[in-house]
């Protein structure tokens, strides 16, 4: 007798099939842990973002990726910038004035309720901007906005609101205006799906896979076009891209002009500047002649044409046009290697040791070819006579090279960095990046901080003409960058929806702004 | 059984504990996250208020200590980024993670054991030489260059499926073939050379010379001896997807645990990246005893020992210890 193999019977062979057609059909209908697929919709507008908003909390919305889906939307503040003019415009309050040198006073709107039913009034507004600049909860747009600085609140009635500051502060209303304001919640803990008084309220958030907001129906301003939003991510910007060519989304945010959205794709001036800057009390960059020589050396034209086809333009300073403080007067340093060689030469015949090596330092993934613009940043001052080096470092790495405390054992840095300023005002961009102690500067001078200490002071035209000057001294007395790109952001959007992008679509998309193609 | 169960719990506690330690450890070596949690003009006074309440300012060891005392009681932490309990982020994550590399890995077994088999009958025929080239290819193609092509290909220039997301049964269809490529192109290689060995035994011959029929042959007598390399090498592979899925998730925006593990790495999120490791780790300990159990299953040769039934499931027991199973042939009819 031959010994066979052992049988599996018949039936038992039957329940393994069925077991695993089973399995494979169960798990063909949908994915762990995420919720139903909307599909298409005519009333839903469907966004894919970059990543995926780590909290929804109204006093962290100055970051990108919170910001984007909450101001505005779920909640408002007090007072909203105009990106186009810079106009400050009434938005939950109807008006203020500044009633003495530190006292501003708010009229707020009423017959406003937020998304639960409740009242927003002067005791509300009040919660909201206390527990966003004066707690300890570690906002972030107390850390952007208003620093170690407190404010004093004071409710006279349901809708008016005094907010005195600590000094005079001219462009307090400017810096109210990036408090989104939250129904009132626990003071001591920061809320991940918050209550505002926005068109939108939060449907449904499938952590990892999908967030829904459905319109407000008791909305006090008009009501939008679409009823609901999805917003889903994608890292790759050609996912997001492919997403709008395919019908699947109707705007990609953060897309590059190499993401394949093609038509689709809109640019538009997204207040981004891209600049160098420099450790100038390191040798030898802390011979100014050397940072001249850094700027004659930058053929910023050229990467502008060959990185970006133009889209970007050379940056001229560190503000944008239509900021408060831009100087129109100033223009990008031209190339010129015959001048940035002899500036060298001539630092390297007085001493300064210019064989020293200089490292750029430039954060991955920060902006759209950032590697290719170290490389050619790389040859152009090499062919000055500077001997550079490059280290592109990921971000946790790259933020110990920007912000204070500073790396400064190795030797000479000049950081590639992007600023934004979205406020509208200068003092944003120097009280970061100019001052001799800002978090994100590297040297300075006193007589520099004089100069923007007094133009923080002024108010209108003065304070126009005070930054504006105190820009140019720079340029010309310290050199502290320099500047190389004025840049754009790319929006896909699909021929299904209408939707004009702007200087904050980056950090603030309206979604009462995207109205449905005809 | 019990007693395998208790030994092998026992000698992976040591693993599991050390990569948990180097993780907790390593994490930390790379630096305070403040910056990254905190705007990027916070104060110095900010920055040290996140530091104490986060504990990064206190010593490796009782940071660590804290740490394991909250595991005791089930405490993984919180996100850094969202707040969120560690523990319920990876455990929300991680079936999704399970869903696509089973599925993966039940095609590619599937699909290797029939090509496989396929080109061992006809070596160096056209099945051989195409499962040759799939191997070689899957070798060389990197996912991430794959995702993007089947992206281009599938869901822009034909419009068949979507280009990415979780929605609908279509989904599924370029993440798992992405991912299929590779396990596939390995484990055809074994079942293929396991196959080979297996028809050219003598017990294969004896078959052939009653009359099965090569459907038979193959399926009930060759197939059977060559499961238990494939079935190894596929418990292999299936963790390399648990784990390597992060490029395949990220494209595909699949909510899995390995993207998840990939954003706390470059968040710095701790207790997060520790959870999803702890889990992961969890997870490889139990398949790899279901990889054992399943391998005991098919070859009694390797049961634990006192265990062996007396009608042993394995055809191998023609080729197993002479001295326990005698061999008889039939030579008549």
């Amino acid at each position: 007798m031959m010994s066979s193999a052992p049988k599996i019977s018949g039936r038992a062979r039957m329940t393994i099939a069925l077991a695993t057609g089973s399995v494979l059909a169960l798990t063909g209908c949908s994915v762990a842990n995420t919720g139903t697929s909307s599909g298409t919709d005519s009333d839903t507008v469907r966004i894919v973002l970059p990543i995926e908003p780590t909290t929804l909390e109204p006093c962290d919305a100055t970051l990108s990726s919170t910001g984007v889906v909450v101001r505005s939307n779920i909640t408002e503040p007090l007072i909203e910038r105009d990106p186009t003019s810079g106009d400050l415009e009434p938005l939950l309050a109807t008006s203020w004035e500044q009633t003495s040198d530190t006292e501003w006073t708010f009229t707020l709107r009423e017959d406003v309720t937020f998304q639960d039913g409740t009242a927003f009034n002067a005791e509300a507004a009040a919660f909201a901007i206390d527990r966003a600049v004066n707690s300890d909860l570690g906002c972030d747009v107390e850390g952007q906005m208003f620093g170690d600085a407190d404010v004093a609140l004071e409710v006279v009635d349901d809708t008016t609101l005094k907010i005195t500051t600590e000094a005079p502060d001219p462009v307090l209303p400017l810096r109210i205006s990036f408090i989104e304001i939250g129904a009132p919640t626990d003071a001591s803990a920061k809320v991940r799906e918050p209550i505002g008084t926005g068109p939108y309220a939060i449907g449904q958030w499938d952590a990892g896979s999908k967030l829904t907001l459905n319109v407000n129906e008791n909305y006090w301003g008009d009501a939008p076009a679409f009823k609901t939003a999805e917003y889903q991510w994608r890292s790759e910007g050609t996912v997001r891209a492919a997403m709008v060519t395919r019908g699947e989304a109707d705007l990609a945010l953060s897309l590059s002009a190499d993401d394949g959205a093609g038509d689709l794709g809109l640019n538009y001036p997204n207040n981004e500047t891209v600049a160098l800057r420099f450790s100038g009390d390191i040798a030898p960059l802390d011979d100014i002649r050397v940072r001249e020589a850094i700027n004659y050396a930058i053929d910023r034209t050229g990467i502008t044409d060959s990185l970006y086809a133009g889209a970007s333009v050379p940056a001229d300073q560190l503000v944008p046009p239509g900021v408060v403080g831009y100087n129109d007067s100033l223009k990008p340093w031209e190339f010129d290697l015959a001048k940035a060689k002899d500036l060298v030469a001539a630092a390297k015949a007085d001493g300064v040791p210019v064989d020293e090596k200089i490292t750029i330092v430039a954060r991955a993934d920060q902006f759209p070819k950032i590697a290719q613009m170290t490389e050619v940043l790389q040859e152009q001052l090499g062919q000055a006579g500077l001997n550079i080096e490059v280290k592109i470092a990921e971000t946790s790495v790259g933020l110990q090279y920007q912000v204070r405390p500073f790396v400064l054992d190795e030797g000479a840095i000049a950081m590639i960095v992007q600023h934004g300023n979205q406020a509208g005002d200068a003092s944003f961009s120097t009280d970061s990046y100019m001052t001799s102690q800002a978090q994100m500067s590297m040297f300075g001078s006193p007589e520099f901080d004089a100069l923007l200490a007094d133009a923080a002071t002024k108010t209108g035209d003065d304070r126009q003409v005070a930054f504006a000057d105190a820009l140019a001294y720079e340029r010309d007395n310290l050199v502290q960058f320099a500047y190389i790109a004025r840049m754009s952001g790319v929006i896909g959007k699909s021929a299904a929806v209408n939707y004009e992008p702007n200087s904050l679509s980056g950090d603030e998309l309206r979604l009462a702004e995207i109205t449905p193609a005809s | 059984m019990l007693t395998f169960l208790r030994r092998r719990i026992v000698s992976s506690a040591l693993p599991l504990l050390v990569v948990v330690l180097g993780v907790f450890a390593l994490a930390r070596l790379t630096g305070n996250p403040a910056s990254l949690y905190l705007p990027l003009n916070a104060t110095a006074e900010m920055r040290a208020n996140f530091t104490a309440k986060y504990g990064f300012d206190d010593p490796l060891l009782v940071q660590m200590a804290h740490y394991f005392g909250g595991v005791l009681r089930l405490d993984f932490g919180e996100s850094l980024r969202t707040g969120e309990s560690a523990a319920a982020m990876a455990l929300r994550a991680f079936p999704a993670t399970l869903q696509l590399a089973g599925t993966t890995m039940l095609l590619a077994v599937v699909l290797a054991v029939i090509v496989g088999s396929w080109a061992a009958l006809k070596p160096n025929g056209i099945a051989d030489r195409i499962s040759s080239f799939v191997s070689m290819a899957a070798a060389s193609v990197p996912d991430f260059w794959l995702a993007i092509m089947g992206i281009w290909v599938f869901a822009i220039t034909l419009g068949w499926v979507p280009t990415s997301g979780v929605g609908g049964a279509t989904s599924w269809i370029l993440p798992i073939a992405t991912l299929l490529l590779r396990p596939f192109g390995v484990l055809v290689q074994i079942v293929r050379g396991a196959m080979v060995t297996s028809l050219s035994e003598p017990y294969i011959k004896l078959a052939r010379s009653k009359g099965a029929s090569e459907f038979r042959v193959v399926t009930r007598h060759a197939l059977r001896n060559a499961a238990a390399p494939a079935l190894t090498v596929a418990g292999d592979l299936t963790v390399s997807l648990v784990n390597g899925a992060v490029v395949v998730e990220s494209i595909f925006g699949w909510p899995g645990i390995g993207k998840l593990m990939i954003d706390s790495i470059l968040q710095r999120d701790f207790a997060v990246l520790q959870a999803a490791v702890l889990l992961t780790a969890v997870s490889i300990f139990i398949l790899n005893i279901l990889i054992d159990l399943g391998y005991a299953g098919l070859d009694a040769r390797v049961r634990p020992a006192g265990r062996r039934k007396k009608s042993s499931r394995a055809v191998s027991a023609v080729a197993a210890e002479p001295k326990e199973r005698k061999i008889h042939v039939q030579t008549t009819p």
